[in-house]
């Protein structure tokens, strides 16, 4: 049996299917925007969320490449002013390298239509909060007794049981910012948590990876370490036995940021999807498990899973001068190196 | 070889053909290995991370420091262990692969490469499950009564070892087995026929014969183990620094290229010393029983 179709068929049905094409692609006529995201649940999080939300809006398409904070300044920097991407998703420390090492444009917020939704001084002339991070102290309600405070996780029962990461995350570092005030140091004297932790290393269950400190827990390798509200929510999704809590010191509070590479090639529609990232509906979408941002939208209602019942709670938490912190992180590291290790 | 080719030496050898031939290879070498090899040497000579002061500062701080030279030598002495473990394991296994019918060959073989078809980042984390606390070994460990409480082998060099030896041994089988296919078994045969024990067959036969097969092995697993960034930080978490931690921290987090730069090319250096050694050794175990009579 053969197929036949013939000239006047196969030119109707091309027809057909190029207008059909045409009529679903209207995204392809406004172009399109690339921005670095964080590889994982950010990834998949704005394919499924954000990238709809912004083809609809703007007619925009969405490209992603994913990398982590720190890998988005390298490679900005090696690109010397061809960035290949328009937009960066950074912490505090990689942001305000950014903005040492001249890789940001200028950012306008008046731009932004939602901005009147997000509280103020959280857009600057260099980028605009998307999302929060909220750290603390995550443990293993069946193996252990509830920590009240940072202290504690240097103290029997828990400290057998801690997993614990250095200064190679924005999380690690501000959690040993505060063991170490605890013990009397500050945000640029970190000595005390390393005169502490020596009095306890060989007892302390695991020092990783950070991006293996999730797995670590699962399989009872740690039962207690510090990490934020979103790794929480997303095991406990999951079926893990996980409780946040926040230190008797306050949790600690830090920023997500999105900023405008300098050179990108299409600054108008970075703008746009940044836009549509601090949207209330994309916002309301994020906080959603399996997601379980913070959000920064005030419009948006949050849910049980959050430590906190209205963003201006977020005033009260502990924040960091990341400024300070920045310059002295490579002898931090180092030190971790040399002295926790082994 | 005639008189004429040999003292034209190896370039009256090449016909312009050949050396044509090999022209794109030489070029992409060049401008995609060499040039950056050389960028990569040029940064290290920098003082500071904004690269603008030239100087030997980050060279000082490195070598000067008994920490890297500790963080040096535990990564080759990781690569000498898992090079060790890959080959006791490896060669009786390769020695029952040329025993084996065609058929379980075929499935050997299956097994063998499947850990190169998995991602290493699953292999990895598959680790995880086998070595934890609540891993598989240390629960048989307990129910065998060999330990009352489960043992810390995560984030331990054994661990470690125990783990890359698995990864890395389709590094050490695949070239070994290469060269034991084509052991002539005749010759295996005529010296248990002279009198010799099995052991002795295997010892002055079979193994030299194989070494080249060995050798290339181990300088695969070598270099591979001891530039494994992924099973060293994710197995080895941070308690075991290694020379590709140092390097990751100080390029990515950090920003000090010129210190990353003189840590990489330490690493290549050592590593390539030890590369050059083991393939010397290999030579010198391979090439003894050639010409050289048995002595009883």
């Amino acid at each position: 049996m053969s197929l036949r179709i013939n000239r006047r068929g196969f030119l109707a049905g091309t027809a057909a299917l190029g207008a059909a094409g045409l009529a679903g692609r209207p995204a392809f006529a406004k172009g399109s925007v690339t921005a670095a995201i964080y590889p994982g649940s950010w990834e998949e999080a704005f394919r499924g969320i954000v990238a709809p939300a912004l083809a609809k809006s703007d007619g925009v398409t969405l490209e992603m490449q994913p990398l982590y904070a720190v890998d988005q300044i390298a490679k900005a920097r090696a690109a010397r002013g061809q960035p290949t991407f328009d937009v960066f998703v950074l912490d505090p420390g990689p942001r305000v390298s950014g903005i040492d090492v001249g890789v940001f444009e200028k950012f306008d917020p008046k731009k932004l239509k939602n901005l009147s939704a997000i509280p103020g001084g959280l857009a600057d002339e260099w980028g605009v909060t998307i999302a929060a991070q909220v750290v603390g102290i995550a443990y293993n309600p069946k193996k252990l007794p509830a920590p009240t405070s940072w202290e504690d996780l240097l103290k029997d029962p828990w400290v057998s049981r801690l997993g614990l990461t250095g200064f190679q995350t924005t999380f690690g570092t501000v959690s040993i910012i505060e063991i170490a005030k605890r013990f009397g140091g500050s945000e640029t004297n970190v000595d005390p948590f390393f005169t502490e932790m020596r009095k306890v290393l060989s007892k302390v269950a695991t020092i990783g990876a950070p991006q293996a400190m999730a797995g670590l827990f699962q399989q009872g390798q740690c039962d207690v370490l510090y990490t934020n509200t979103q790794t929480v929510s997303t095991l406990k999704g999951r079926g893990v036995d996980i409780e946040f809590v926040k230190p008797a010191s306050g949790a600690v509070a830090f920023f997500t940021t999105m900023h405008v590479a300098k050179g990108a090639a299409e600054p108008e529609n970075a703008y746009k999807y940044i836009d549509t990232v601090i949207s209330r509906d994309v916002q309301a979408a994020l906080i959603k498990p399996p997601w379980n941002f913070v959000p920064v939208n005030k419009e948006v209602t949050l849910g049980p899973a959050l430590p906190m019942k209205s963003l201006d709670e977020m005033a009260g938490f502990v924040r960091h001068d990341w400024s300070k912190i920045n310059p002295l992180r490579a002898s931090w590291i180092e030190r971790f190196n040399k002295e926790v290790a082994k | 070889m005639t008189d004429a080719v040999a003292a034209n030496g190896w370039l009256g050898r090449l016909r312009p053909a050949e050396w044509q031939l090999a022209l794109p290879l030489t070029l992409a070498f060049a401008a995609f290995f060499l040039a950056p090899l050389g960028l990569l040497a040029a940064v290290s000579v920098f003082d500071d991370d904004a690269l603008t002061r030239a100087g030997f500062a980050q060279w000082a701080k490195f070598l000067g420091d008994p920490f890297y030279w500790s963080v040096v030598g535990d990564t080759l002495g990781l690569g000498l262990m898992t090079v060790a473990a890959t080959a006791l394991v490896g060669f009786p296994l390769a020695l029952v692969f040329i025993e084996a019918s065609p058929r379980w060959q075929r499935i050997l073989l299956f097994v063998i490469v499947l850990p190169l078809l998995t991602s290493v980042v699953v292999r990895t984390f598959a680790w995880i499950v086998i070595l934890g606390q609540e891993g598989v070994l240390n629960r048989a460990i307990v129910a065998l009564g060999l330990s009352p409480a489960p043992v810390r082998l995560l984030q331990t060099e054994a661990g470690l070892v125990l783990a890359l030896t698995q990864i890395e041994m389709p590094l050490m089988l695949l070239p070994l087995l290469g060269v034991m296919m084509r052991l002539d078994p005749a010759l295996r045969d005529a010296s248990e026929a002279l009198g010799a024990s099995r052991w002795r067959t295997l010892f002055r036969v079979t193994l030299p014969l194989s070494a080249p097969g060995l050798v290339s092995g181990c300088l695969l697993v070598f270099a591979s183990s001891t530039t494994a960034f992924i099973s060293q930080s994710v197995i080895g978490g941070n308690r075991l620094v290694y020379l590709p931690l140092v390097i990751w921290q100080q390029s990515l987090v950090v920003y000090n290229w010129p210190l990353a730069a003189v840590a990489a090319l330490t690493l290549l250096v050592s590593v390539s010393a030890c590369v050059v050694a083991i393939s010397a050794f290999g030579r010198r175990i391979g090439g003894a029983p050639v010409g050289v009579p048995a002595h009883g």
